[in-house]
This record gives structure tokens, C-alpha cells and sequence, in this order.
């Protein structure tokens, strides 16, 4: 239990931490923020006039005491491109790619789990070997090109989906499908693995010799012990699907947080490039912390 | 048997040698035999598969699409092997000191590495490349840095359990310097570990390279990237679909090639360190 306490206090440190770097990160470039703001025939005059207005004229450790207290009283600020409130903006980008990665987290495990089962059950058949190949296949191709010989086949050559945008369920079957690609590939070889070292253990001879069914020991029991580590793992794929997201949004033109945070750092957006890689290492960190909590739950041996 | 003859026999590692070796006989041969990667002749752009001339056709500006895939290899497996290098050396050394000296220096690394873990491999990527500006320095250092805290994380582990291992007691019972258990006892049960990871992120590196070269913040034109090529290639998919497809392909073998071998030789070298490796290739 002190050990959970330690762990999300130290995580709220991390947290902080991140924060800072990435003010200071996106503020070591030095690119022209009025460009994207204001029209080319300002004058310099225009220009630092903008940048006294928003407060960018001060020092560095100046500028990032201001925006911690401003996030503390709740104000996120305000874009500096168009101006637009960042909460509203959030509220928005994160709800898209909420349903994007809810969807791709649910594809892993729908689709992955069941697959390694199969191949552990049907070990060193051509079933076996279909499905392993696949996964191997799966982990190897990048899901960038991946999204593109989906887009070519299903948006190009049959026209049964939308290459890109978003609209009814129809525009989320392409991206689910690539952001979750890894994750199936990955949890395929998890779930094998892992039932195939449940299926050597003794308990299973015993409940053979006590007369079960193969189905009721498979489903029952073997998959159920295998099955706790790799659940426990769930927090790490969160963190995977979230670095991803990022160019599958944009190959996909999906609104959500990857594809604003692109377009921000292009345009040098500071707030908006603050707030949202926030979000990002956010979920990240937390899916970490969830997995490492979960995965000591599961293993009494790992508890202190 | 002989390791030798057992590494014959591993499906794997040779499926994923041969794939290799085919690879890297294109990226020495490739530009030799195709020419000029750069040569533009913009009449003869977009052309399919099979040209007199341009066998595998070319691209909008009408370049050699194998000339550029091949040199492509070259830049791709130039940014994968730097990277690697240089995590696997920093991160096994950094993991050992953690895992082996524990207490307070312990405490400190790990907290630098669990804050650098937090952030995605790409929004790192993103981030290097809007402070120091796009092109293969800010890529390599980006994906550098993430993949050393990877494996510092996996070997600080390993470390851990090894340090409490009977035969460590004995050495530290026995006097000896921490020098020389760290390398006479440590080391040689960490190179396995760190052989096996190695060709893992040999294969992060390269889709991560080709990754944010295909957003954009990776190789500069006019340097053929793969992932740039893929990118180029997406917008003529209804012209010419080998523009992207070539790229595609080859990216998939080389990361395909690097991954088997990884499985090979955790097969052959320690069957133990499947799970230790899938729960940390979360990235």
C-alpha cells in the first residue's frame, strides 16, 4: 500500500517535471510565433508589440510561473494562432480521440486474445503457424503504410469506406483498425505465450483426470490465469496507442489531440502545444502507473 | 550440439538472416546498379512498373524509384545502427550501475528514466525536431534517448535479480572489488540480455525513422528517406501505386528481418527473457 502512495506521488513529481520540459523544449526553437497571427505587412513594431501582449517579452522562468498559476486558477489560455479557448478546444480533440483509442484498445483485446488462444490450442498446426505468421507480419509492417493499403483497398478500389474525416461509424473503421494493428499483433504472441505456459502446469492434468470438459478447462480456467497478466498489462498499450495516434490522426485527418498537437508545433502555437503534449504525456504516465500497479496486484510474488 | 549448428537450425534466425542479407545487398548494390538517386526528368514522371530504363518506374519529379529506395536503406539502416549503438551502450551501463548499486544513485535514475518513459517515442521525436529543427540529428537523438531508457530499464531488472543470486554473494563474500564483479560476473549474464534488445530496437528505430520522416520531420529532400517516399508516393495512390508500395515493402522486410532475428536468439539464448522483453516493447 506505501508502495502505491509512493509511486503516485512520485508520479505527480514526474508530471511537474514534464511540464517544465516541454515549455522549454518548444521554447529553445525560436521560430517566428507572430507569423502564423498576423499578416505579413505587420512591422517589427506590430510584432513586439504582439509578443508584450501575450506576455512572451518576458523571461523564460517569468513566463512559465505565470502559465502554472494561470492553470492552477483553471485558465488554459488562449490559442495564439486563432485565438480560440483552449479548454473548449480540449474538450473537444480529447472526446475524438477518446472514441478513436477506445475503439483501437478494444480491437486489441477482442481480436488479439481470442487469436492466441486459438493458436496455443491448435499448437504446431497450420493454424498455429497462420496465426503466429500473422502477428509476426503485424509487428513488422508500419502503420503508416498499413493505414495506406487499407485507404487503397477500401477508400480507392471499392469505395466501401472513407479514406479520411470524420462522420458516422464508418470513418472510424480505418484508423481503429491501423492504431490498433501492433497492439492485436502484440497481444496474439502475449496471450499464446501465456497459455501455453498455464497449459504445463499441474492443475490442468488434474482437472483432466477429474473429468472436466476441454472447453471448460480451456475457457474456465486456463484462460483465466493466463489471461491476468496480460490485462494487468493494459496500461502499456494505452501508452502505444497514444504515441501512435499521433501520425494516424494526421494521415487520417481525424480531429483529435495528435493531429492539433502537429499542426501547433508547426506553427510554433506555444499554449496550445503545452496543454496538449501535457495531455498526452498525461495518459501516458497514468497508463504506466496503472499497468506497474496492476501488474504487482496480480503478482503476490512481486508485493514487498 | 554446437551453437553454431543449433543457430543452423533456428527457422527464425535464419528466415531473418536471409531477409537481412537480401536487404543489405540491396542497399550496397541498389545505387550502384540504378544510378543517380537525384536525377529529376520531370517528362518522365510516374512511370509503372516494368519502364525500359526506370525497370521499376518512377516517381512525380521522375526519379528512379529503385535508386531512391535503395539509397534509402542506406540512410534508414545509418540512423537504426547509430541509434542503437548508442542506446545499448549508455542504457546497459546506466541500467547495471542503477540495478547493481541501488540506494539513493538507484533512486535518482530511475526517476530520470521513469520521467523520459512518460513521453511517447514520437512526441519526443516531435518535440527535438521543433527545438533544434527537422532532419536525421534531431530523429536520431529523439529515438536515442527513449530506446537507452528502454533498455536501461530492462537491464536495471535483470541486474536486480542477478545481484542476489548465490554467486554474487559468494564474489562480494570473497572480497573481490566491485569492479571486477561487475565485469567478470555481471556483465557476461547482461550480454545476452542486451544482444537480444538490441535487435529489437534496431526495428523501433527504423519505423520510428521512417515515421517522422513520412510526417515530415525526418531526412530533407533532396536525401530519399523510405518513410518520405511512402509519404510522397500517398498522394499519386491512384496514378501509380508503386510510388509508395517500393518503400512500403522494403521498410516491412527490413524491420521483419531485424525482428526475427531478436526471436532467434532469445530462443537460442535465453527463453526466459520473452516475457521481460514483450512488457517492455510497449512503445
Amino acid at each position: 500500500m506505501i508502495a502505491i502512495v509512493r509511486r503516485v506521488v512520485l508520479t505527480l513529481i514526474l508530471l511537474f517535471a514534464s511540464s517544465l520540459a516541454v515549455f522549454a523544449a518548444i521554447r529553445l526553437s525560436g521560430g517566428d510565433v507572430t507569423a502564423a497571427r498576423l499578416p505579413a505587412s505587420a512591422t517589427a513594431a506590430d510584432r513586439q508589440l504582439f509578443l508584450q501582449q501575450v506576455g512572451l517579452d518576458q523571461p523564460i522562468l517569468q513566463q512559465y510561473w505565470t502559465y502554472l498559476g494561470q492553470m492552477f486558477r483553471g485558465n488554459l489560455g488562449n490559442s495564439l494562432t486563432n485565438n480560440a479557448d483552449i479548454a473548449s478546444l480540449a474538450v473537444d480533440k480529447m472526446r475524438n480521440s477518446l472514441i478513436l483509442g477506445a475503439a483501437a484498445l478494444v480491437l486489441v483485446f477482442a481480436i488479439g486474445i481470442p487469436l492466441g488462444l486459438l493458436a496455443a490450442l491448435k499448437r504446431n498446426t497450420w493454424m498455429d503457424t497462420g496465426i503466429t505468421s500473422f502477428s509476426v507480419a503485424g509487428m513488422a509492417i508500419p502503420n503508416f503504410w498499413l493505414a495506406l493499403i487499407l485507404i487503397y483497398i477500401f477508400a480507392i478500389q471499392l469505395q466501401v469506406l472513407p479514406a479520411a474525416g470524420q462522420g458516422g461509424w464508418k470513418y472510424l473503421v480505418l484508423p481503429s483498425v491501423v492504431l490498433a494493428a501492433e497492439g492485436v499483433a502484440l497481444t496474439v504472441r502475449m496471450t499464446r505465450s501465456a497459455v501455453l505456459d498455464t497449459l504445463g502446469n499441474d492443475f490442468v492434468r488434474t482437472l483432466r483426470a477429474a473429468g472436466l470438459s476441454n472447453r471448460r478447462i480451456y475457457l474456465k480456467h486456463v484462460l483465466r490465469n493466463s489471461l491476468l497478466p496480460i490485462v494487468s498489462l493494459a496500461g502499456l498499450r494505452v501508452g502505444q496507442i497514444v504515441g501512435y495516434a499521433l501520425v494516424v490522426e494526421v494521415i487520417f485527418g481525424w480531429p483529435g489531440v495528435g493531429q492539433t498537437l502537429v499542426n501547433a508545433v508547426l506553427r510554433r502555437d506555444y499554449p496550445v502545444v503545452q496543454f496538449f503534449s501535457l495531455v498526452l504525456v498525461v495518459v501516458v504516465t497514468l497508463g504506466n502507473l496503472a499497468a506497474s500497479i496492476g501488474y504487482t496486484l496480480v503478482n503476490p510474488r512481486l508485493r514487498k | 550440439m554446437s551453437r553454431f549448428r543449433r543457430a543452423r537450425k533456428n527457422k527464425q534466425l535464419m528466415a531473418g538472416v536471409v531477409i537481412g542479407a537480401f536487404v543489405l545487398l540491396l542497399a550496397i548494390f541498389g545505387p550502384v546498379i540504378f544510378g543517380d538517386y537525384a536525377k529529376q526528368d520531370l517528362l518522365n514522371g510516374h512511370k509503372p512498373l516494368g519502364t525500359p530504363g526506370n525497370f521499376f518506374g518512377t516517381d512525380a519529379l521522375g526519379r528512379d524509384l529503385a535508386a531512391r529506395a535503395t539509397f534509402g536503406i542506406r540512410i534508414s539502416l545509418f540512423v537504426a545502427i547509430s541509434v542503437t549503438a548508442l542506446a545499448v551502450v549508455i542504457g546497459t551501463a546506466i541500467g547495471m550501475i542503477a540495478g547493481y548499486v541501488k540506494g539513493k544513485l538507484d533512486g535518482a535514475i530511475s526517476f530520470v528514466v521513469d520521467f523520459i518513459w512518460g513521453f511517447p517515442l514520437i512526441l519526443v521525436a516531435v518535440l527535438a525536431a521543433a527545438s533544434l529543427g527537422s532532419g536525421l540529428l534531431p530523429v536520431i537523438l529523439a529515438v536515442a534517448l527513449v530506446n537507452t531508457v528502454a533498455i536501461a530499464r530492462v537491464v536495471r531488472g535483470e541486474v536486480l535479480a542477478i545481484s542476489e543470486k548465490e554467486f554474487i554473494v559468494a564474489a562480494k563474500a570473497g572480497g573481490y572489488s566491485v569492479t571486477r564483479i561487475l565485469t567478470r560476473h555481471v556483465i557476461p549474464n547482461v550480454i545476452p540480455v542486451a544482444l537480444v534488445l538490441s535487435s529489437y530496437y534496431i526495428a523501433v528505430a527504423i519505423i520510428a525513422e521512417a515515421a517522422l520522416s513520412f510526417v515530415g520531420l525526418g531526412a530533407q529532400p533532396p536525401l530519399p528517406s523510405l518513410g518520405q517516399m511512402v509519404s510522397d508516393g500517398r498522394n499519386y495512390m491512384r496514378i501509380n501505386v508503386w510510388e509508395s508500395t517500393i518503400p512500403g515493402v522494403i521498410i516491412f522486410l527490413m524491420v521483419l528481418s531485424v525482428s526475427l532475428i531478436g526471436d532467434g536468439l532469445r530462443d537460442l539464448l535465453d527463453p526466459r527473457l520473452r516475457t521481460a522483453v514483450e512488457r517492455t516493447s510497449a512503445k
